[in-house]
């Protein structure tokens, strides 16, 4: 072997690392918000009684769950500025692309909790004469998302590694900027690695977490 | 918006995307396969009494399932070649690739579906007298198999849909040609589109069948 492994050259790096981690982290945490709140719309939708709302819902779900997300990212960078007539950054077609892509994902987590809730507590409702509403806002709806909460948590952590894609369409964000440090200095070994560690060291906690709340915290509290 | 919708180029260019999700179609069943194998052992690795093969297990596994796949496929692609001083073929690359982010994903659908089986299931195999070996195969994968089939086939969806990350390398998947005859034509939207419509054509039919595999798991258990 001819390649020499040298990690010390990565700290001349760290700030533009730094600025890309942020950079990852902020479009994560922006499709985050935007896709639960989309996510959660959507699972309504997907519940409804009303034929044309449960297909229109339910076409968005499946394609956006059966398509990689790299073309959906593509279609939007390349072809939504193309249709609309006006330019699109990059940073705002990453945000579309991987909102959608959230808010197909925790549809489902929401809808699947949603179902699971069981039916005794709708009869309980009528029985205590609670309307519609009520019921929907105090008792479905609080059960239903702390029953979420771990599976999306765990969408979370898929986000957040789909949004190394967002380097594919030139957004500085951590893997661009390392792949780019590990061409300019010819060490992809170190820069790579590291950049995997990175991303590694905030997802792996996160799924830790996803487990523990799996374990006990959900059923001590909700089930 | 003066962008005239016309499908005649991408039909024309309709070998090339052909050819594509060969190579797509390819990599995803080559993986699947070794990915339902392998991630059966790593579970196994990874639920050993011993620690020395405990720990690195679980370290692969968790590695793999918290980074992006996307900064494994270009690992493997730029550091594989300098450490090990190994050329591979760039299909057996991303065989490798995608194989090891599926064997991380299945093996943590074992473990869950392995935790699923009763104890006494164990007990038996013991007072019966099975070796371990014939315990594993004949009693906790046969079951492990079925209790796990619907996440295995969700993760098998996803890596179909992972395995377009290869395009990014420049192997000439779907994904790839998809993008040339889109450069190629100067027709984004109608290639993107048609090339969304084949993964989805082919991810619908295993969708389904998931769905159904999750409903009969349902009601078999209550």
């Amino acid at each position: 072997m001819t390649y020499t492994i040298d990690f010390l050259f990565l700290f001349e790096y760290w700030e533009v690392l730094l600025e890309g981690l942020m950079t990852s982290l902020q479009v994560t945490g922006l499709c985050l918000l935007l896709g639960l709140a989309l996510g959660f719309l959507v699972s309504l939708m997907r519940v409804s009684s009303n034929k044309l709302i449960y297909s229109v819902s339910t076409v968005y779900v499946e394609f956006f769950r059966g398509t990689p997300v790299l073309i959906q990212l593509f279609w939007i960078f390349f072809c939504l500025p193309l249709i609309l007539g006006t330019e699109i950054s990059n940073f705002s077609s990453a945000v579309i692309a991987l909102t959608l892509y959230m808010g197909a994902i925790s549809s489902e987590t929401f809808r699947a909790s949603l179902l699971s809730i069981d039916k005794d507590q709708s009869d309980a409702c009528v029985a205590l004469g609670l309307d519609s509403l009520t019921k929907i806002m105090h008792v479905i709806l609080p059960q239903a998302i702390l029953r979420a909460v771990p599976t999306l948590l765990s969408n979370t952590v898929s986000l957040f590694k789909e949004s190394a894609l967002v380097s594919a369409v030139g957004m500085s964000d951590l893997m661009y900027i390392g792949q780019n440090i590990s061409s300019v200095t010819a060490k992809p070994v170190e820069m790579l690695t590291a950049v995997a560690f990175i991303y590694f060291i905030i997802a792996f906690p996160l799924t830790r977490c996803v487990s523990l709340l799996e374990g006990k915290l959900i059923h001590k509290i909700a089930i | 918006m003066n962008y005239e919708i016309d499908f005649f180029y991408v039909l024309k260019g309709i070998d090339q995307l052909l050819e594509g999700l060969l190579v797509t179609v390819q990599l995803t069943l080559t993986s699947v396969v070794i990915g339902v194998i392998g991630g059966f052992l790593v579970c196994l690795m990874a639920m050993s009494q011993s620690r020395l093969i405990r720990l690195p297990t679980m370290a692969f596994i968790e590695v793999f399932r918290c980074t992006p796949a996307l900064i494994q496929i270009v690992w493997i692609f730029y550091c594989v070649p300098m450490l090990f001083n190994v050329f591979l073929d760039p299909f057996v690359m991303g065989v490798l690739a995608l194989s090891l982010n599926l064997i991380a994903f299945n093996a943590e659908a074992y473990r869950a579906a392995i935790q699923a089986i009763p104890k006494a299931h164990l007990d038996a195999s013991i007072a019966l007298g099975l070796t371990p070996l014939q315990t594993n195969l004949y009693v906790v994968l046969p079951q492990a198999i079925r209790l796990g089939m619907p996440v295995l086939v969700t993760n098998a969806i996803s890596i179909f849909q992972q395995s377009a990350l290869v395009a990014i390398v420049a192997i000439e998947d779907l994904m790839y040609m998809g993008k040339l005859l889109s450069t190629e034509t100067y027709r984004p939207i109608e290639t993107f589109t048609f090339v969304a419509l084949m993964y989805f054509a082919i991810a619908l039919p295993v969708m389904l069948l998931s769905s159904r595999l999750e409903k009969r798991y349902k009601t078999a258990n209550s």
